[in-house]
């Protein structure tokens, strides 16, 4: 599990103001998952490969990327052109392929990535941390994005303490197996790892009280919407509702 | 247990966010700033422990674990439940803004209802009632989750149900497998810290 | 400025500290010692009032203290290093841990910067700001909670192993830190060398007891 993985790079992607970044990937996920034509489809996905092309993202990852969380489409091209009803073009068997299906897939595949893609090339390409950061300034409550600010900050704590002890397991020569020795160590090893991070927050807890926490964070960074982020934001805006407007 | 972005029907995921809101705010409510480190590093730890590969026979399959966090953490489980998704949308694109109330929903409506059927019976200090409980609640957690997912998939339209059928049947065996995890979880947690059972995550 | 009385401490009745007695005057440069285990992080955690004792008596800058709300009173005053900085170090940036606790003090965002900036440059870290706390390496990690300590202006510190993982060049900045500023200070460490340059008194702990020398 890499974290991520696009967001360093000198595009001017990157650079843009994560808010207006947020509030457009919002609105293109919404406005394309909502249309049923497979035209606004293709159309909206020429915005998200147009961005992740200006962002020079790593091609080769980008693919890898996009094969692993396409598991969930693939799997629908396996019922869905046999089960939407529709004019029958080819039998495999006792299999029917519908035309109709076989579009209502493509409309699938195509919604889906372009929305991927857009999430990519607008929410991946900044730290994690600047994207909460961003929600925090677009009215989600506080108290949400301290969850967030908290959970991504240990995650990276609490993962190398997972690498520690599944190397402790290995050197232990323990091979994983379909049994109950397997099942009872795995138990045992997420035991091990939420006791760990209660023990931590306990910790932490302790941390804020010496230094004086009264229930209040500060945020000292704060962003600077600069033209080209009101630019590309409406635009980010815009694009989508023509598509959908015009072309649903 | 994650659907894709952009398959779902309108209607399915608005009342997914609807709902997916309610059950958050009703979490952040009963969540006092000070247990916030302590949900936070549970939903972290949960998140790590989520991508262990558990092996099936020649298969393998990654926890899912919603039944033990509904057990400590109530309703809290809905916030926790919704960063840890929120995370992996912007990280892996795993999941996405727009299905993130219908599969936040999905994991958390199970582990809330798995929290007041189970809970109770498995803080007892009998060891059969126990076990027997945690085994239930990993098990049902994974089952109403995957009957969830897939009612959702029929909702959006009758050409999902051929789908709907084979992802609960494939979830069969993590059901097992995430019984017997919570079974040996809640062992282990009651042995080494038992307070963490007792709903410390949150106000009940 | 601390005064322990007859303290006990147990976890789950497991005794680590029995009858504990344990005194710092003004300008003391105390040294803790003892094996792995004996409880050393637990006393400094008692006086932080982060633990609460069984029995005995804290007694901190001459006032009795045994609720949470004295003991809130005095930990901006008593600067605590943690044995894992990872425990201390949660802000996303550098730049807004070691602003956390003056901004919690109540000074303004710019005040705090500047405090940061002076706070860093001590510690030979100017440039951290922007840095991301948990890409830090174990040593930077350190140096930076020390930071955040250092921030708050404590009148005493009390530092928990704070040299584990620091290389010689490092050791050396916080002895000539340390042998340059009047603070009142208790310093838990293994490190014997540290320890004689950075300490007049030494204190031992074993066996749930306490021995000066
Ligand atoms: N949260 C806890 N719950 C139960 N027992 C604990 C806890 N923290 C510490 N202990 C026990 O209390 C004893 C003293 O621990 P403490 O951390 O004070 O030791 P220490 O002197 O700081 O050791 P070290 O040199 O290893 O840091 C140890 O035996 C430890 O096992
Ligand atoms: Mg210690």
């Amino acid at each position: 599990m890499k974290l991520e993985e696009f967001a360093t790079g000198s595009s001017f992607i990157h650079h843009l103001d994560p808010r207006g970044k947020v509030v457009a990937a919002a609105c293109f996920s919404g406005l394309v998952s909502l249309t049923q034509s497979l035209y606004a489809a293709l159309a909206a996905l020429a915005l998200p490969v147009m961005l992740v092309a200006l962002a020079r993202l790593d091609f080769k990852r980008l693919m890898t990327r996009l094969a692993v969380v396409n598991g969930f489409i693939l799997f629908t091209w396996f019922f869905i052109p046999f089960t939407f009803p529709g004019e029958v073009i080819y039998s495999i068997g006792p299999l029917d392929i519908h035309r109709e299906g076989v579009l209502y897939a493509c409309l699938l595949t195509v919604k889906s990535n372009a929305i991927i893609l857009a999430l990519i090339a607008l929410l991946g390409t900044s730290p994690v941390l600047d994207v909460v950061h961003a929600l925090s300034h677009l009215g989600v409550p506080d108290k949400l994005v301290h969850l967030f600010f908290f959970c991504f900050r240990y995650l990276h704590t609490i993962r190398e303490e997972y690498h520690k002890l599944s190397e402790a397991l290995k050197v232990r020569s323990f091979r994983p197996g379909t049994n109950l020795h397997t099942y009872r160590t795995y138990a045992y090893l997420v035991g091990m790892l939420l006791v760990r991070s209660f023990h931590r927050s306990q910790r932490i807890l302790e941390a804020l009280k010496c230094r004086g926490f009264s229930g209040r964070f500060y945020i000292l960074h704060h962003y600077q919407m600069k033209r080209r982020d009101y630019l590309f934001t409406s635009c980010g805006l815009v694009l989508p509702c023509l598509l959908v407007v015009f072309l649903a | 247990m994650h659907i894709s972005e952009g398959v779902l029907a309108a209607p399915v995921l608005l009342a997914g966010a609807a709902l997916g809101l309610a059950g958050t705010a009703a979490g952040l409510k009963k969540l006092d700033y000070d247990r916030i480190p302590q949900v936070a590093l549970l939903a972290a730890a949960s998140f790590v422990a989520s991508f262990i590969h558990v092996p099936i026979g020649p298969a393998s399959v990654h926890l899912v674990l919603n039944g033990i966090l509904g057990v400590m953490l109530g309703w809290v489980a809905f916030p926790a439940i919704l960063i840890s998704l929120f995370l992996q949308a912007i990280m892996f694109q795993f999941g996405g803004l727009t299905v993130l109330g219908v599969t936040t929903c999905n994991l958390a409506l199970p582990a809330v209802l798995g929290y007041y059927a189970f809970g109770p019976g498995i803080r007892s200090s009998k060891p059969r009632v126990s076990a027997i409980c945690s085994f239930s609640c990993g098990f049902v957690a994974v089952l109403l989750s995957s009957l969830a997912v897939a009612g959702c998939l029929v909702l959006t339209g009758d050409s999902f149900w051929a789908g709907a059928k084979m992802i609960v049947m494939a979830h069969i065996p993590v059901m097992f497998i995430e019984g017997f995890i919570t079974l040996g979880c809640v062992r282990f947690l009651k042995k080494v810290k038992p307070e963490m059972l007792e709903v410390v995550y949150g106000r009940r | 400025m601390i005064r322990l009385k007859n303290i006990c401490f147990n976890y789950n009745s497991r005794q680590v500290l029995d009858n504990v007695h344990f005194r710092v005057d003004p300008g003391d440069r105390i040294g803790l010692v003892g094996p792995n285990g004996s409880g050393k992080t637990t006393l400094c955690r008692i006086i932080m009032g982060l633990l609460t004792p069984d029995a005995g008596e804290v007694e901190i800058f001459g006032q009795i203290r045994r609720k949470e709300n004295d003991f809130a009173a005095i930990r901006g005053r008593i600067g605590f290093l943690f044995q894992d900085p990872d425990d201390q170090l949660f802000c996303p940036t550098v730049l807004e841990d070691v602003a956390f606790g003056p901004l919690n003090q109540g000074k303004s965002p710019d005040e705090a910067k500047r405090i940061v900036q002076a706070t860093l440059a001590r510690l030979n870290l100017t440039g951290f700001e922007e840095r991301f706390t948990h890409k830090l390496s174990g040593g930077e990690k350190r140096l930076v909670s020390l930071a955040t300590v250092l921030s708050m202006e404590p009148e005493m510190l009390i530092l928990d192993e704070p040299t584990t993982g620091l290389d010689e060049q490092t050791i050396e900045t916080l002895v000539h830190l340390l042998n340059g500023t009047n603070l009142t200070y208790i310093i838990v460490s293994h490190d014997k060398d540290f320890l004689e340059r950075t300490t007049n008194k030494t204190f031992s702990i074993r066996g749930g007891g306490i021995a000066g020398s």
